[in-house]
């Protein structure tokens, strides 16, 4: 294990796993966003919405996400749309993970007992106001866990934006094996940044889950 | 074939009414009516024309075997179910509907929001919002829906806990509550946002035995202070007590109707004898 050569690496690496942390906040964001109208679509009562965002869905999830991230870097250009690696990956990685965001939001709603939301119509709330009262809080809370593994599945995706050049940490530990024959080292450091990142994520979700249990 | 006689409206319906005492307000309009109300699942019709008018504080029961309708009725009063044919005037308003000419068009989520402002629901299984505590499922709608400012709301809010004996649960998550008090809690919610009339349905049937007085007190109590009342009930000795009227349904129509006193004692039709004679033998 060469010591000398991870602190000679260090800013490069830490450069790396910023990339990487801003990379999958923006796409969870994005997916996350995206991913509450397609839920709410696919149970819509208008026959074009369910079937756009059910198409939308299974195009999503029957695609490995490497090909979603080549169509949209490489194949862009050839129908005009340019994009820069960066915001190329987080369109892909967001938009891809949208599809299974999407599922999970959609077994949330449905496991809120209708009767709750005839109880809401009949204290006169508004279609919105049951949304905003009644199903959203009570989705956010069934879907903490699912959504959380969601998103440590999306983190470990974000090591195919390597691929479209965008210089996160995989991209760092490829760079730096190229230039110093060095595999041990690079891949290890990254791959205890990845168990890092991905432990905080898990912690913290595990914290909310605790203060949002409703038992008196 | 005109001059054949249709079943005899029970007359207790008519004296039941005019015997009650005289009161300030004359000629009362009517807080419900439907006539001729029509349900169908399906294939499966489970009301055929149903017929009820319930008069501003009155209580109604409605009582039959299960599957009789009873609960749909209820449900197509509130609008939570559409109405296939038929009417229903909430204080003369119709529900669910709007008249263009002679056809019906569905009326609008807002409309209907607005027709039935004046209903408060109770249901079997509570549907207390789970994340919230009971002082906001109580004051949500109040905040929500009336727009009042938080202490206000939680003023009212706690006031009708009270109401209902639950002061001191305020803060208490539902999981935390018996049935007995989330049911108490239910129809707290439904009061704070002052129905003139509080539908029932099945409110005790979900509970354990030692627990149904507590929520009939409740509600007995909401009967004296002249609350309109139409509840759907297994619970014989609340119609025969509380009830200003007992409507026996069975097989998506209105058997028999009457007071309570005369219902019980003198039912005329077989089907409520039958339905009686059960009732008698099991409560043994």
């Amino acid at each position: 294990m060469d010591v000398a050569l991870l602190v000679q690496y260090g800013p490069a690496i830490l450069s790396g796993l910023l990339m990487t942390v801003q990379v999958c906040v923006l796409a969870g964001i994005l997916a996350v966003s995206l991913a509450l109208p397609v839920s709410l679509a696919v149970s819509s009562p208008l026959w074009l919405l369910r079937v756009a965002a059910r198409t939308y869905i299974e195009i999503m999830r029957g695609t490995p996400v490497l090909i979603v991230l080549f169509l949209l870097y490489y194949g862009g250009p050839s129908i005009g749309v340019r994009l820069d690696a960066l915001p190329a990956g987080v369109l892909g990685l967001g938009c891809y993970g949208a599809a299974f965001f999407a599922e999970i939001f959609r077994a949330g709603f449905q496991s809120i007992p209708k009767g709750q939301i005839e109880a809401a119509r009949m204290v006169g709330m508004t279609n919105l106001q049951i949304m905003r009262q009644i199903k959203v809080p009570q989705m956010l809370a069934l879907i903490l866990p699912p959504g959380t593994n969601q998103f440590i599945i999306l983190v470990k995706e974000s090591a195919l934006l390597s691929i479209i050049t965008v210089a996160e940490l995989t991209k760092t530990a490829t760079q730096m094996a190229n230039e110093t024959f060095a595999v041990v080292e690079p891949y290890l450091v990254i791959a205890l940044l990845y168990w890092l990142f991905i432990e905080i994520i898990a912690q913290t979700a595990a914290k909310i889950e605790e203060r949002i249990r409703w038992q008196g | 074939m005109s001059a054949r006689t249709a079943e005899p409206m029970p007359a207790g319906a008519q004296s039941g009414m005019t015997a009650r005492p005289p009161e300030a307000k004359p000629a009362l309009q009517p807080m419900i009516v439907a006539k001729g109300l029509r349900k169908s699942f399906g294939a499966r019709q489970v009301l055929h024309d149903v017929d009820l008018t319930v008069l501003p504080s009155e209580v109604v029961c409605i009582i039959g075997p299960s599957g009789s309708g009873k609960s749909t009725v209820l449900r197509c009063l509130a609008f939570l179910e559409r109405y296939d044919d038929g009417t229903v005037h909430i204080e003369g308003d119709l529900l669910g509907y709007h008249e263009v000419g002679s056809r019906r068009m569905p009326a609008s989520d807002r409309r209907v929001d607005q027709v039935r402002a004046s209903l408060g629901m109770v249901f079997q299984h509570f549907h207390l919002w789970p994340h919230m505590t009971a002082l906001a499922n109580v004051t949500t709608a109040l905040r929500v829906v009336k727009r009042m400012p938080r202490t206000e709301a939680e003023a009212q809010g706690r006031a009708m806990l009270a109401k209902v004996g639950l002061a001191d649960r305020a803060d208490a998550y539902p999981a935390a509550l018996s049935g007995g008090q989330k049911q108490r809690v239910a129809i707290a919610r439904a009061l704070a946002m002052q129905p003139k009339a509080m539908l029932f349905d099945e409110p005790t049937s979900a509970l354990d035995p030692e627990l149904v007085g507590e929520v009939l007190a409740v509600m007995k109590h909401l009967a004296a202070e002249g609350m309109t009342m139409v509840v759907v009930t297994h619970e014989m000795g609340f119609a025969a007590h509380v009830a200003d009227r007992v409507v026996f349904m069975d097989a998506g129509r209105i058997i028999e109707q009457g007071p309570p006193s005369e219902l019980f004692s003198n039912p005329k039709s077989e089907r409520l004898q039958q339905f009686l004679a059960t009732w008698r033998e099991r409560s043994l």
